[in-house]
Formats: structure tokens, C-alpha cells, sequence
């Protein structure tokens, strides 16, 4: 189910301290090989993003360049983390000017494809859902100017955070050209989908799983059920033991 | 995609046909339908010859003006509404690798956020 924009979407005065969930227009850096085109038909000959509007090109010693991209783009750094180093007292000379940004791409700019280069009926009903671990939906605007006074009344399309995109800037540059932020509802949202996006769906207990491979499980406990999820402990016949989750529905 | 590379979409040419008419190189002309060369650092005589081979005015060729972030030149409200218009809203849509993996969501794909982090301390601000 969608969300409404007002439920999303918060006013930001230039005043008011940077934050996870600011929106702002940026210039982002990819670095990597002279002309390296990763596969699909999504990109094109020299491996550039054509959804993302008129990247330039800068080039480095030995083969190496840098494309950067002009767009809007959303700050996932938490909040606590933009503002420890001044919570502990640091000069703000001596701050940390990294953000973590995630580029925004808008519905109008693209044609959503699979690996195959098909289209898929269910690529944005899926997003605006957040069933992706790579995205954050972000609704349309009727104006933007209600949120971000001195604007001009432009609709903001339909879009989404890609989290595949992350890169960092400087705070000064977030703080230059921020349009607006996320409420703090729905930073919840966006949290949950970074824990998502870096443990891939769960958090995987690669060792332990490891470990248990070629061993004979002795002994299956049912411990605490969850909705619809149920977890189980399980023991091996070397004694080691690793508790798994399983969908019951 | 560039103004020049959705005009020789638009009118199913290709590369080598326009060069030809042009008297230029093909790879000059995909070069700047692929944006790998800025229309704006060529000759103005280059971007006039290609737009007489496509039969368009040689403006139609040229890409508007995107505001870049921080620009002195106009206040922060311009910059923004400029942005808004010509890269929320670009032209035509190219394809773009969908972050959509499964037809069907997986187990916590819609889990609220309360319930997904519910039992996890909260990390000390203070630390070091």
C-alpha cells in the first residue's frame, strides 16, 4: 500500500541542522575504469547512467575516471551519527564532512527493466510497497512549494531512493541545496531498509551455518513463535547448535 | 540520453547515415549522441552541419541549461525549481535496471519498522 506524501515528507528551514532523510541536489561521484560498462542495456557504451541526467566525465592517471552525476539525492546517515562528533564537543572545524547519499531516480526519466532487459508489470507497485531491499519509495508531491516556501509550485513525481547508488559528499553541499526532509515516521522506513539492503533480507549467520555443514542435527527445539514465524533451535551431534527462523505460512 | 540522441531515435537515422551527410566522423557524431563529448565543447560549425543532415534547427540540438548545485549566479529557491523541471521531470525515459528482484515480497519486506528493530538496544549517542 502507498503512502500519502504528507506522511512522508517534512518542511526544512536553512537553519535547521542536517539530518538523515534530507533531500537535496547534488553532484555525485562515481570513480572506476575508463569506460567500464557493467552489463544490461540499462547503461550506455561507456558504462554511464542515461537516467541520470548529463553526467560529466573527469579523468584520473592510469585508466582511471570519474563520472558525476547532477540529481537529487537522499541522505541515509543517521542522525546520531551526523551529529556525534558535535555532541561530543568537536569544533565543527573538525567535524566529519561525509554524508552517505542514495541518488533519487524519478519515474518520468525511466522505464524500469529486469536483467533481461523485460519490463515488469510489478516494478513500481513493488516499490511503493519497499518489497525491494535496494529502494525507498518516495510518493509524488502536488506542490512542493508547501514544503519547501520560495520554490516554485512544481509537482514532485514519483520516485525512489536507490540504495545500489550510495556515495558520499560534504555536509556544506547537503546544507547548500536541500529541499526538504523525512519525517521521522518515515525514517523508520528507511532505517529498515538499510538493514535490509546491507544484510541482504536477514541477518545471516554465515559461521555458525558453516560450521554445522557435514554434522548430523540431533535435536530440533521449537522456542518462541513471531506472526507467522517460528524459531527453532537446532543441535548438532558435536553439540554446537544455531537457532534458525522459519516461515510457517 | 542527449537532444541529439533522441532526435536520431525520433527519425530512426543512424550515426554513420548523419556523419555522412555532415562530412564528420561517426564516432564524432556518437560521441555526442552518447554524451561522452559535450555538445557544448565542439565547434559551433560541427552542431550546425549535423543539425542541417537532421533537418532541425541547429537549437534543437543543444541541451538546456541545467542549474548546478551551488551556482552563485541564482538563489538556492531558483536552483532548486530549475532542478525540479529538468531533472525530475527529464524527457523521454531510457531504461534503467529495476531494483524489483521477486513477483512476490519476501518475509520481512513488510514488517513495520517498530516491530523489525523491537529488539534491539539503542547504540549510546556519546560514544566514541
Amino acid at each position: 500500500m502507498s503512502v500519502a506524501a504528507e506522511d512522508v515528507y517534512r518542511r526544512v528551514d536553512a537553519a535547521d541542522d542536517l539530518s538523515s532523510g534530507d533531500i537535496a541536489f547534488l553532484s555525485l561521484a562515481r570513480s572506476r575504469l575508463g569506460g567500464e560498462a557493467p552489463p544490461g542495456e540499462a547503461y550506455d557504451p561507456t558504462g554511464r547512467i542515461p537516467a541520470y541526467p548529463r553526467p560529466a566525465l573527469l579523468p584520473l592517471p592510469h585508466g582511471r575516471e570519474i563520472a558525476i552525476d547532477t540529481m537529487f539525492a537522499l541522505v541515509v546517515t543517521h542522525s546520531c551519527e551526523i551529529d556525534r562528533q558535535k555532541n561530543l564537543g568537536a569544533s565543527s572545524d573538525h567535524f566529519d564532512c561525509r554524508l552517505t547519499v542514495a541518488p533519487i531516480v524519478a519515474e518520468p526519466a525511466v522505464r524500469l527493466v529486469g536483467p533481461a532487459a523485460d519490463d515488469l508489470a510489478v516494478n513500481w507497485a513493488a516499490i511503493e510497497a519497499n518489497q525491494p531491499v535496494a529502494s525507498l519509495f518516495l510518493p509524488p508531491i502536488e506542490d512542493v512549494s508547501v514544503l519547501a516556501p520560495g520554490v516554485d509550485p512544481l509537482p514532485w513525481p514519483r520516485s525512489f531512493a536507490d540504495l545500489r547508488g550510495l556515495t558520499t559528499v560534504s555536509r556544506g553541499m547537503v546544507a547548500a541545496d536541500r529541499l526538504f526532509s523525512l519525517t521521522p515516521a518515515y525514517l523508520g522506513t528507511l532505517q529498515r531498509q538499510l538493514a535490509r539492503f546491507f544484510t541482504w533480507r536477514d541477518i545471516a549467520r554465515h559461521e555458525l551455518v558453516e560450521s554445522l555443514v557435514g554434522r548430523i542435527i540431533v535435536d530440533a527445539i521449537p522456542l518462541n513463535r513471531r506472526g507467522d514465524r517460528l524459531r527453532i533451535a537446532l543441535t548438532a551431534d558435536d553439540g554446537s547448535s544455531v537457532t534458525v527462523e522459519l516461515k510457517t505460512k | 540520453m542527449t537532444r541529439l540522441a533522441a532526435i536520431l531515435k525520433e527519425k530512426k537515422t543512424s550515426y554513420t547515415a548523419v556523419a555522412t551527410r555532415a562530412r564528420l566522423q561517426p564516432r564524432t557524431v556518437r560521441q555526442l549522441a552518447t554524451g561522452e563529448t559535450s555538445i557544448d565543447n565542439v565547434a559551433v560549425g560541427t552542431v550546425r552541419r549535423i543539425a542541417e543532415a537532421l533537418s532541425v534547427p541547429t537549437a534543437a540540438l543543444l541541451e538546456p541549461e541545467l542549474p548546478l548545485p551551488g551556482d552563485p549566479a541564482a538563489s538556492r529557491e531558483v536552483r532548486l525549481s530549475a532542478a525540479i523541471r529538468e531533472v525530475m521531470w527529464s524527457g523521454q525515459p531510457v531504461a534503467y535496471a529495476s531494483p524489483v528482484e521477486a513477483t512476490e515480497a519476501d518475509d520481512i519486506a513488510g514488517v513495520e519498522p517498530q516491530e523489525f528493530f523491537a529488539d534491539m538496544p539503542a547504540i549510546d549517542v556519546r560514544r566514541g
